[in-house]
């Protein structure tokens, strides 16, 4: 999230699309709640009636999958009607930037697409004429009247000009009037002082499209001028208690703490590294804050390998594995590897993939193939047992299977960061139950044993053996010195402008990081959260800031330093004043005399950086204002994104399996660049009869993921004991399906019982002459838990098919069949 | 840490009160005896973050002083800013989710083509994921890939978690995957 | 001063916090259920079950409408079952908080005469008799908690007070309801400490939402002897 969960009520039209907060975030209705009754308009847009859509003022159903062609009507519909934030799309964003006379857009591909012979993925853009101009001193140049034809935002024109009405409607099977009614609420946030926000979770990013979906919602937050401002950004409702801090920690193959890059194979040196990943702006009205990439890079490999870490050996860099250039190490590549009999051990540290992963009866197999699989849990899984679960023969699996007992999260003590950046303390209260043990504790003793191991022989040592493993407090892990390794100390005495830092100290923000191995910091972004005046995390002050919008900046710690609100610096005008005098987030207060700004001074929440405004109260510009959008090179937010797989403007194109033999946008059926697995367990069937209906999948309230934290508990089953599928009345009545009963739910993959919801809350959608039923299942299921063993999960149904920015799995968008027993 | 419970209900006139009870778990008589006894009276009390969603509730949990230590109640922390005391179903529940008959408590085993469990002790179990680890990563770690660049890691071994781990936990483990040079690292945000 | 509980099921999420919440504090165990074709579950209240979100789709003006009724004991200002059972040793008052409460003593009472006097249809009854239902966590009132499932809801649709206090909530809530649903009203306020506000006709959402004319109340014996009930209540000590 750019903004937090309690600035849900500062805003005035609230979006809930590829998400269902009522059920799945609940407590957010909190400040949902808060903002309705002060009279903002609440929008759900979902392809069923939710229990969010009970609540919403304005409810709109959509085909699964067509995200891109309902948002894309919405950038027509405001620039037609002229709804968009001028000042603010003018001055922040890249809409003026003048765009390479090369690049172009036909039939549904952008310039430089290339088809990829092999697999996974269909095909990649060379991106080279996906470029803005630039002056002579290597600036973009910009049109601000946004005027110029070759201008991101006449282009930006151009591109949505075909998502008229009739044809997103025809796509989305959304009604014209319901389309209407939702972009007219919404675009009215383009008004001065008005905020829109966008709530969204799984139901953007598991799709072939997903990153481009979120791209397009970004877009219109831009035109609107919504993005830095209270009660708007760009929401995403993560999912698990940690999921956004372990995502800091950089659990994914393709970074390293703090969003850096993993070092791959041509980058042999640190040198080579750092420049490779240190963008270089020339407008010195650009905070460009990528700049500062060695200094975050160096600290982090202070804080991997301590005092080992030196000049003359690059810090350690070289003991770092390297990715191969071009190759991708995804969830679904591991399966992939697992299932073609390349991969050997396996760790499953909280998870459950037997359930979890997309195509489950292939990651099911793919375990067969292993030599060992390590299984860390509160309980026993679907994946710790998948050697006896259903049509598996124990004795032809060979996998060694060791499973280890966890500690449950209130018996322990560290920090979670939630939805809204906050890191949060939690404290032990009893003692993990039985043997038992925290991971931290099970992940502290067995790196000991390795480094015991590794004393005597092995390959390549250097990495295991000078990795700093202090972290214990008499032998048990310590959270507080991890914390503070993540924030990072000066391992030097450092002289920062008059004041010096000593040796052994924390580090009291990021700004004081270098690049010379003098500070460590286990994650950049983190650094401010545990400095000398203590743990930052652990704050309970109840005292709102000064503009009283809900930041309670005293409350926990929220990254980075502290900052509520990012890209707050939007929210001003170029004067430094607040575009909502009302719920302001930032104001400049400094002194002026003469029209010019004389001192600096930000009030309200932490600004993003020091500088001064753009402008002087007079209008005159100023040398050392910077531009809003700080991590982005140029400054500005980016309409045109050129950094995408995908193409640097969304466009709309139909999941892998889709109900309908035409794109109504262009002759590409599918994502040109999406990527489809393809071993025997890969199979998909679009536009075949034998899978007719849409199908998705999505969570319920009262399960949780897998349901491996749910399932086990009797008052939630007791709420949610069986597996469902929802249907529509129409279409339970075409295949004389009766509500309650069981029935078959299949697809190209595989097949699953469920419990027959028949609704009012799913209808049959127009799609131009055509009816398409969509029928939808909860995930939470699998055979262990009930005991009962009948429940499964419907990740044996979703496809290996997936997003290629990030290789996220279309889960959402599919197409199955449902049948009597 | 102290609390400040914000929403302290004033009763007036109350003096010989009952517990409200019946059916089950409790012995009733006599009724007017228990007045204003609270199950977690005489429990420690610490504070948590919701396990669940990332909205970051905050719980009260209520652990046994006496007896077998285990925790009494968990509900929402009515002091935190941004549950004020809520919780849905699910965190509503987290006692039960603590307290299971179904929980592991100890290490277990399963053999090549057995097909059953044996429980194990963590030092055995350790030492022998150890040795799967070490003679893995030996046997097949890559230190040049075939246009020679050096890369240091071996690819056949993955691990996927967690996002259910605290962020201290999540910090050492990548650092230790890494140092084995793990590249197939990944987790549910992926999914 | 009593207590009461005012519930806006207009804000309601079905989000059933209060539902667990209150086996939570209460140590209830679950029942084993079923998916009969909705999201709602347990089907009814029970024996272990005090609070019941009931969940219902229906087409209301030509609009659907899933509605949401976190059902649970009424705690009746002057409560048939307490007159019904007439042994204060079983079903009584607490003065103080105006909680209707039953003791494990109704197990000798005759349970079906008791159900059938709640215009609500709320108390039921265990294998071996006794009536159970919502306590109003008087416990926890007691020690100035608030109830269990008003702590826990999300959205203020639960909330808890002093009866004057809940009272006027209800009612400013219900005109300002009343401009988007203007068949929205407060059911039974005047009689109940458990004051609801619906946005549509109420047998949309429950049954007995409201107190049912066709069953409950008091009898003619029961009115007699709530009479005479201070003479009853002497003789009896």
């Amino acid at each position: 999230m750019t903004n937090h969960w309690i600035d849900l009520k500062n805003s005035d039209c609230i979006l809930i699309m590829g998400s269902n907060a009522a059920e799945n975030h609940p407590i957010s209705f909190k400040y949902i709640t808060q903002a309705q009754l002060k009279g903002a308009t609440v929008i759900s847009v979902d392809p069923r009636f939710t229990r969010t859509s009970s609540k919403a003022d304005i409810y709109a159903p959509l085909r699964s999958g067509t995200d891109i062609a309902f948002l894309g009507g919405m950038i027509k519909y405001i620039l037609d009607n002229n709804l968009y934030n001028k000042e603010y799309t003018e001055n922040y964003t890249n809409a003026g930037f003048i765009v390479n006379k090369n690049f172009g857009f036909k039939d549904g591909l952008f310039s430089g697409y290339k088809k990829n012979e092999e697999g996974p993925s269909m095909g990649s853009y060379d991106k080279s004429t996906w470029t803005f101009d630039m002056d002579e001193k290597g600036v973009p140049v910009v049109d601000r009247t946004l005027a110029n034809k070759q201008s991101v935002f006449q282009l930006l024109k151009a591109h949505y000009s075909r998502y008229d009405l009739d044809t997103v409607s025809s796509v989305t099977g959304t009604s014209k009037e319901d389309l209407a009614t939702v972009y007219k609420a919404y675009s009215a946030t383009g008004a001065a002082g008005k905020a829109g926000t966008i709530m969204y979770a799984m139901g953007w990013t598991q799709h072939t499209v997903g990153v481009q979906i979120i791209r397009t919602m970004s877009m219109i937050q831009l035109l609107l001028g919504n993005m830095g401002v209270a009660g708007g950004g760009v929401n995403a409702l993560r999912g698990e208690s940690n999921v956004q801090g372990s995502t800091d920690q950089a659990l994914l193959w393709h970074i390293l703490p703090g969003y850096l890059k993993i070092p791959s194979s041509s980058m042999d040196t640190l040198d080579a590294y750092n420049t490779k990943w240190t963008p270089k702006s020339n407008d010195p009205l650009s905070a460009n804050w990528w700049q500062n990439y060695p200094k975050y890079s160096v600290s982090l490999l202070k804080s991997y390998f301590g005092e080992k870490a030196v000049k003359d050996n690059q810090f350690g860099y070289p003991w770092l594995p390297k990715a191969e250039d071009g190759k991708s190490y995804s969830w679904f590549d591991i399966f992939d590897s697992m299932y073609k009999k390349e991969i050997k051990g396996f760790f499953a540290w909280g998870m459950n993939p037997a359930c979890s992963g997309s195509n489950a009866q292939k990651v099911r197999e793919a375990m067969g193939n292993l030599d060992w699989l390590v299984n860390v849990n509160l309980f026993d899984n679907e994946t710790g047992s998948f050697w006896r679960g259903p049509g598996m023969d124990p004795a032809k699996i060979g996998t060694e299977v060791f499973m280890l007992p966890a500690a449950a999260s209130v018996e322990k003590e560290g920090s979670i960061s939630n939805s809204g950046r906050w890191m949060q303390w939690r404290y032990q209260g009893p003692k993990p139950m039985g043997n038992s043990r925290p991971d931290g504790d099970i992940i502290l003793e067995l790196g000991r044993r390795l480094k015991e191991a590794y004393k005597t022989d092995g390959v390549f040592k250097e990495p295991i053996l000078n990795l700093k493993w202090d972290y214990d407090t008499h032998g048990e892990f310590d959270a507080h010195k991890v914390a503070k390794e993540i924030n990072g100390y000066f391992h030097e005495d450092v002289k920062v402008g008059e004041t010096v830092y000593k040796k052994g100290t924390l580090v009291p923000s990021f700004a004081f990081l270098q690049s010379n191995g003098s500070t460590s910091s286990g994650n950049w972004v983190y650094c401010a959260s545990y400095t000398e005046k203590g743990n930052m995390a652990a704050r309970r002050s109840n005292k709102d800031a000064a503009n009283n919008i809900g930041l309670y900046p005293e409350f926990a710690w929220a990254w980075p330093v502290n900052r509520r609100i990012i890209y707050n610096r939007a929210s001003v005008d170029p004067k430094g004043r607040p575009y909502d005098e009302k719920d302001w987030v930032v104001r400049f207060a400094g002194e002026e005399k003469d029209g010019k700004y004389t001192t600096s001074k930000w009030e309200g929440d932490i600004p993003d950086g020091p500088w001064y405004p753009l402008q002087n109260p007079d209008g005159t510009k100023r040398e050392d204002g910077r531009h809003p959008f700080i991590m982005t090179t140029h400054g500005h937010g980016q309409i045109f994104g050129p950094g995408l797989a995908d193409g640097p403007f969304p466009e709309h194109y139909e999941p892998i399996e889709c109900p309908v033999e035409k794109n109504m946008f262009s002759a590409q059926m599918v994502n040109p660049t999406a990527v489809v697995y393809g071993t025997k367990a890969d199979s998909h069937a679009t536009c075949d009869p034998r899978f007719p209906f849409v199908g998705t999948t999505y969570r319920v309230s009262e399960h949780w993921q897998t349901g491996l934290m749910t399932r086990p508990q009797e008052w939630l089953l007791e709420l949610q004991p069986n597996v469902f599928v929802e249907m529509s009345e129409e279409l339970a009545k075409l295949k004389g399906i009766a509500n309650g009963e069981r029935v078959k739910v299949s697809s190209a993959r595989g097949a699953l019982e469920c419990t027959a919801i028949v609704t009012k809350r799913f209808k049959p959608f127009k799609i131009g002459y055509a009816t398409v039923h969509q029928v939808g299942i909860p995930w939470h299921y699998g055979w262990r838990w009930p005991e009962t063993g009948t429940e499964e999960s419907a990740n044996l149904l979703t496809p290996s098919a997936g997003d290629p920015n990030t290789r996220i799995p279309e889960t959402k968008a599919f197409m199955v069949n449902v049948a009597k027993l | 840490m102290k609390l400040n419970r914000r929403d302290f209900i004033k009763i007036s006139g109350a003096t010989a009160a009952g517990i409200a009870v019946s059916g089950l778990g409790f012995d009733l008589k006599p009724v007017k005896a228990h007045a204003g006894m609270l199950k977690t009276r005489y429990a420690k009390e610490t504070t948590s973050i919701c396990c669940y969603c990332a909205v970051g509730c905050g719980l009260i949990v209520h652990t046994s002083n006496r007896g077998d230590g285990r925790v009494i109640n968990i509900e929402g922390d009515p002091d935190h800013v941004i549950n004020q005391g809520a919780l849905c179903s699910k965190g509503s529940s987290i006692k039960q989710l603590t307290e299971n008959k179904n929980r592991l408590t100890e290490p277990m085993y399963r053999a090549p083509h057995s097909d059953h469990w044996q429980k194990v002790s963590w030092d055995w179990a350790l030492s022998q994921i150890t040795d799967r680890i070490k003679r893995t990563r030996d046997a097949n770690f890559e230190t040049a890939n075939a246009k020679g660049q050096t890369v240091n890691r071996t690819t056949r071994m993955a691990s996927v978690g967690s996002a259910a781990m605290d962020n201290e936990e999540c910090w050492v483990y990548q650092a230790l995957m890494r140092s084995l040079g793990l590249v197939y690292i990944e987790h549910q945000a992926r999914i | 001063m009593t207590k009461s509980i005012f519930v806006d099921t207009t804000i309601c999420t079905a989000c059933r916090g209060c539902q667990v919440s209150c086996k939570q504090w209460h140590d209830l165990p679950a029942e084993k259920t079923k998916n009969v074709g909705s999201h709602q579950n347990p089907q009814d209240l029970s024996f272990m079950t005090y609070k019941l979100v009931r969940m219902r789709e229906e087409i209301i003006d030509n609009h659907l409408q899933w509605l949401f009724f976190p059902d649970q004991c009424r705690h009746c200002v002057d409560a048939p079952c307490l007159a019904t059972a007439f042994n204060e040793d079983a079903i009584y008052q607490d003065p103080a908080t105006g909680a209707i409460l039953y003791t494990q003593v109704t197990k000798k009472l005759a349970a079906d005469e008791i159900i059938g006097s709640c215009p609500y249809n709320i108390p039921r009854k265990a294998e071996d008799g006794t009536l159970a239902k919502c306590d109003m966590c008087n416990d926890r009132v007691h020690n100035g908690l608030k109830p269990a499932c008003v702590t826990t809801c999300p959205t203020g649709a639960m909330n808890f007070g002093d009866r004057e206090e809940m009272l006027a909530m209800a009612k400013s809530r219900l005109a300002t309801v009343k401009a988007k649903f203007p068949k929205a009203m407060l059911l039974n306020p005047d009689e109940v400490n458990v004051i609801y506000l619906v946005a549509f006709d109420p047998k949309y959402y429950s049954d007995y939402a409201v107190a049912s004319s066709g069953r409950g109340g008091i009898s003619r014996s029961v009115a007699l002897r709530k009479m005479m009930g201070p003479l009853a209540k002497m003789m009896r000590v």
